[in-house]
C-alpha cells in the first residue's frame, strides 16, 4: 500500500468513527422516541383486551429495564406491542434505553418536586 | 251472566297481550336497573384498594422491593408510585401465569383480588416513580 493510500484510509476512518457515533446517538434517540410514544404520556393506557395504565418508566431500576425488554424480545412476556419493539433492539440500545429512564435520572425528577 | 264466546276470546286475549307487554317492561326495568348498578359498581370496584389495608398487607413484599417501594437490589423494580392499575394487573398476570416469574408466583399464590387491589393501592401511594418525556 502506498503511503498516500495509507493516509486516505487513515483520513477516511478519521471521518467515519465519529459519523457512526452519530449514527448510533440517532439511533438510540429514535428508539427512546418509540418508547416516549405510550411511556410518555400521561395515564396513557393499553387498549384490548386488558386495559390499564402503562407503567412509569422513569426511575426504575436499569437492570430491571434491560431484563424486562430482554423477556420481550425472548417471547417469555407477553406483550404485543412491546415484542415487537424489543425484536428490534440490540442489547446496547436496551442499555441506553435504562440508562436513560434509569434510577439516577428520577432521583432528580423527584428531587425537583421537592 | 254468560258472555258472549267472542267477547270472551278477545277479553283473554287482551288479558294475555298485556301481561305480556307488562312482564316484557318490567324485565326490562330490572335488566335496566342491573345494568346501571353494574356499570356503577364496576369503576368503584376497580379502584376499590385500601392503600391502608395494603399497607398491613406488603411485609412480604418488602423483602425485596423495600418498605417504601425502593427497592434495595437492582433486579427487583421499584414499585413507589407506579400505577395502581398497572401493579393490579401485573399481579394478576402472575397469578394466572400470563407473566411468568418463579418468585412472584409463588407471593401472589394466596392473594385474593382485594389483596391485590389493596398492595397496588398502597404502592400506587408512594412517592417514586415518574413519567419522563
Amino acid at each position: 500500500m502506498s503511503p498516500s493510500r495509507i493516509l486516505l484510509a487513515a483520513a477516511l476512518a478519521a471521518f467515519a468513527v465519529p459519523a457512526l457515533a452519530q449514527d448510533n446517538k440517532i439511533t438510540v434517540q429514535n428508539k427512546i422516541a418509540q418508547c416516549q410514544g405510550c411511556h410518555g404520556i400521561p395515564d396513557w393506557k393499553t387498549a384490548f383486551p386488558e386495559v390499564y395504565r402503562v407503567p412509569k418508566l422513569s426511575g426504575q431500576k436499569a437492570a430491571y429495564i434491560v431484563a424486562a425488554l430482554k423477556a420481550y424480545k425472548s417471547g417469555e412476556r407477553d406483550f404485543a406491542t412491546m415484542r415487537a419493539i424489543a425484536a428490534d433492539l440490540t442489547e446496547e440500545q436496551m442499555q441506553a434505553v435504562a440508562k436513560y429512564y434509569g434510577e439516577a435520572a428520577a432521583t432528580t425528577t423527584a428531587d425537583a418536586k421537592k | 251472566m254468560k258472555t258472549h264466546f267472542g267477547i270472551d276470546l278477545c277479553r283473554r286475549f287482551a288479558t294475555r297481550d298485556l301481561c305480556r307487554r307488562f312482564a316484557t317492561r318490567d324485565l326490562c326495568r330490572r335488566f335496566a336497573t342491573t345494568a346501571a348498578l353494574l356499570a356503577l359498581a364496576t369503576p368503584a370496584f376497580a379502584a376499590s384498594g385500601d392503600a391502608d389495608v395494603g399497607r398491613k398487607k406488603s411485609a412480604p413484599c418488602a423483602a425485596c422491593h423495600g418498605p417504601n417501594g425502593v427497592s434495595p437490589a437492582p433486579d427487583f423494580p421499584n414499585l413507589a408510585g407506579q400505577h395502581a392499575d398497572y401493579l393490579h394487573a401485573s399481579l394478576k398476570h402472575y397469578k394466572n401465569g400470563k407473566r411468568k416469574n418463579p418468585i412472584m408466583q409463588g407471593q401472589v399464590a394466596n392473594l385474593s383480588e382485594k389483596d391485590m387491589l389493596d398492595l397496588s393501592a398502597f404502592f400506587a401511594s408512594q412517592k417514586g416513580l415518574d413519567i419522563k418525556y
